[in-house]
């Protein structure tokens, strides 16, 4: 597989802030780098979109680093499988970053099918005074050449390009759902509904598959992989969740194939809550490893459970999403609401939780305080620069001012996609096609 | 009797979603669909197991084979490439009503491609359905479809409601729901027990939806659809919902 090495030149517009919204500008995927100075949002287009904080200065004090666009790309094409007959889609599934070992950034971005790398750097500087070429490219005539010189670096404008370095293609049939970076720096995999595959980052034309959940005859199949993640500290440890509802935890120590388990989290089902849709409410669409790495946190619909990886049998702390949304399940499998995949993420210390909902909703729960708070990202309901109104959703009985009512909930307005900076409360949350960049307020 | 209602209902939306499923962009999504079946499956079962279930329609005579074409060709027009209608109108037009429909059906059973649904008096053959399947990998839905839609005829009480809706265009699924619920349960048992198919014989990961994973090959598929078919009074009844599934 030919790597692409073609310069791209990026042009740093970004269209924001549509009066329509098109589906190719709705955000797929939200990541800060390790440092929080970078922050990548992905698209149904195909598209990157880097942030870039500013520099905190003394002049501009209430400008207090904010995120201004850095770098744009298309990172993927939609493409057409002909053997298959499928079209494979462009949208950015997952942006992983590495972590910055010289000037220059790298990421990991895919799609249902190929995952690609990055890398985006700078420029500042670039070469004049050729003696074969001109300033305009043209080529000199050899023999009208009487005099050498040494090419000097001059200053430019600064320029950011994002280049392909490598493309892993062709090792999933079905859809990847993750990719996660290992703590080696090496290695990464990548997670589709029945195989894990572990790839090195020079080499792009094999990967190993770690996990093979396919069973031989297709008509038993019971649950789909939904999300992977590497442990923080640890290379040799991964997790991967069901849609079952279940996490395994994978010691690549073990074997080659780790199709066995090293530990097991489920929790047993509540069967009061046992309904038509108890299957598809406890598929989990989100696993993340705490950054400490002793806890894991996952998502289903309604809920976000910590897990202590000491304890399998079931999950330390449970929080309640959107339980009022229980009884309205049926609508919500009518109207395909109950198969969306919301994300979580822990903030830098591992003492709040973050996770989306509907209408714009989203909600931090303070696992220390056992406080939880609903806010909202909309441009009409918060002034830039104003402080969030904590939101309430009104259950039943009289609906006090403020209040929403449950059926007043606009479903087609979704938070999936999160991210928290790693050592600041700032939170990126992505509102369809418009991304909100929130901030501790600072006196 | 209101949960048996509802299971009605989430069984003929997670059909349509499956159904829908088939065209979308991006190929069929895996843990969609398979969440989607296990839907169907809890809705079977709670219907299945919910006392009042209407028995099963006894053994009615075949009826006449003119109704016959109009629904299959719906089904061929839904989209998928047929395989030859002209076949199936020549052998829907001789089928011998009456005693005959023990016979066919038995044979259509044994060969799971899509010829088998002509039950035609001495047309049908296992060496006909050999060639037509060959010559025409059957298309994911239709096996099933054609066959509920020839054999439904044969069930005399439910022979009016099913022509009137037959007349174009076919009514929107709520409608559906005024009707016999006993097809229901026929429906379920069809689709429940055979719905793995729906995952299975991907070769390669192939994201057509194969209701009875038929598309690889028709002998291949023998097995399954044959256990499913070979459930006759039920098979009979399923008229109004053929015209159901192409109305999604």
């Amino acid at each position: 597989m030919e790597e692409d090495v073609e310069t791209r030149k990026i042009s740093s517009s970004f269209l924001r802030d549509h009066s329509y919204a098109t589906e190719a500008d709705i955000i797929s995927t939200v990541e800060f780098n390790h440092t929080g100075e970078l922050l990548a949002t992905g698209d149904k287009g195909g598209r990157v979109v880097i942030f870039q904080r500013e520099q905190e200065s003394k002049h501009q004090p209430h400008r207090r680093g904010e995120y201004n666009v850095y770098s744009t790309f298309q990172s993927h094409e939609p493409e057409f499988d002909y053997l298959k007959s499928l079209e494979i889609e462009e949208k950015i599934n997952k942006i992983r970053w590495l972590p910055q070992q010289n000037a220059a950034y790298f990421l990991l971005s895919t799609n249902d099918k190929t995952v690609k790398l990055w890398k985006v750097s700078e420029r500042d500087k670039r070469p004049e005074g050729y003696n074969l070429k001109d300033e305009d490219g043209r080529l000199r005539d050899p023999s009208m050449i009487t005099m050498l010189r040494v090419p000097v670096l001059r200053p430019m404008d600064l320029m950011v390009e994002a280049t392909p370095r490598r493309v892993f293609a062709n090792a999933h049939t079905y859809h990847i759902n993750s990719i996660s970076v290992n703590s080696d720096y090496e290695t990464y995999m990548s997670a589709d509904d029945l195989r894990i595959n572990l790839w090195n980052f020079e080499i792009t034309n094999q990967s190993f598959n770690i996990v093979d959940i396919k069973p031989a005859n297709m008509e038993e199949l019971t649950e789909v992989i939904t999300a992977a993640e590497f442990h923080p500290h640890h290379c040799n440890t991964f997790v991967y969740s069901s849609s079952k509802g279940t996490i395994r935890l994978c010691d690549m120590r073990t074997s080659a194939l780790c199709d066995r388990h090293a530990k097991f989290f489920e929790e047993p089902e509540d069967p009061s809550n046992r309904s038509f849709f108890s299957e598809i409410i406890s598929s989990i669409s989100d696993v993340k490893f705490s950054h400490s790495g002793r806890y894991i946190m996952t998502r289903d619909y309604l809920t976000v459970k910590v897990w202590d990886l000491n304890m399998e049998n079931r999950p330390i702390e449970t929080y309640q999403v959107h339980d009022y949304l229980r009884s309205k399940l049926c609508s919500l499998y009518e109207n395909d609401c109950i198969f969306d995949k919301f994300e979580c993420v822990w903030n830098g210390s591992d003492s709040v939780i973050m996770t989306g909902s509907y209408n714009n909703f989203f909600r931090m729960f303070d696992r220390n305080t056992k406080r939880d708070v609903t806010l909202e990202a909309s441009r009409e309901n918060s002034k830039p620069r104003a402080i969030l109104k904590p939101r309430k959703v009104c259950v039943g009985g009289k609906r006090r001012k403020d209040e929403i009512s449950v059926d007043s909930l606009d479903f087609s307005k979704k938070i999936l996609h999160t991210a928290w900076h790693p050592s600041e409360n700032i939170i990126a949350v992505a509102a369809t096609n418009n991304l909100y960049i929130f901030q501790d307020k600072v006196n | 009797m209101e949960f048996k209602l509802e299971a009605h209902r989430i069984v003929s939306i997670s059909l349509g979603k499956i159904y829908s499923a088939r065209g979308q962009r991006g190929g069929l999504k895996l843990h969609k669909n398979l969440l989607v079946s296990l839907v169907l499956r809890s809705a079977r079962q709670v219907y299945l197991s919910e006392p009042g279930c209407p028995p099963e329609p006894p053994h009615a005579a075949c009826g006449p084979p003119e109704e016959e074409p109009p629904p299959c060709t719906t089904v061929w027009a839904a989209g998928e490439p047929p395989p030859p209608p002209q076949d199936e109108a020549a052998r829907g037009g001789p089928r011998l009503p009456g005693a005959d429909c023990e016979g066919p059906r038995s044979r259509r059973c044994c060969c799971g491609c899509s010829c088998c649904c002509a039950a035609g008096g001495g047309e049908a053959n296992p060496a006909d359905c050999a060639t037509a399947g060959a010559a025409a990998p059957p298309p994911p839905h239709c096996p099933r479809k054609r066959s509920a839609g020839e054999r439904g005829q044969a069930g005399s009480p439910v022979k009016k409601p099913r022509r009137e809706v037959e007349d174009p265009p076919p009514p929107p699924p709520g409608e559906q729901e005024d009707m016999d619920t006993g097809n229901v349960a026929s429906l379920i048992s069809i689709f429940g027990s055979s719905f793995s198919g729906l995952l299975s014989k991907e070769p390669k990961g192939r994201r057509r939806a194969p209701l009875d994973g038929s598309e690889t090959a028709p002998a291949e598929a023998a097995a399954e659809p044959g256990q499913i078919c070979c459930d006759e009074p039920v098979l009979r009844t399923l008229n109004p919902w053929s015209t159901a599934i192409v109305a999604f």
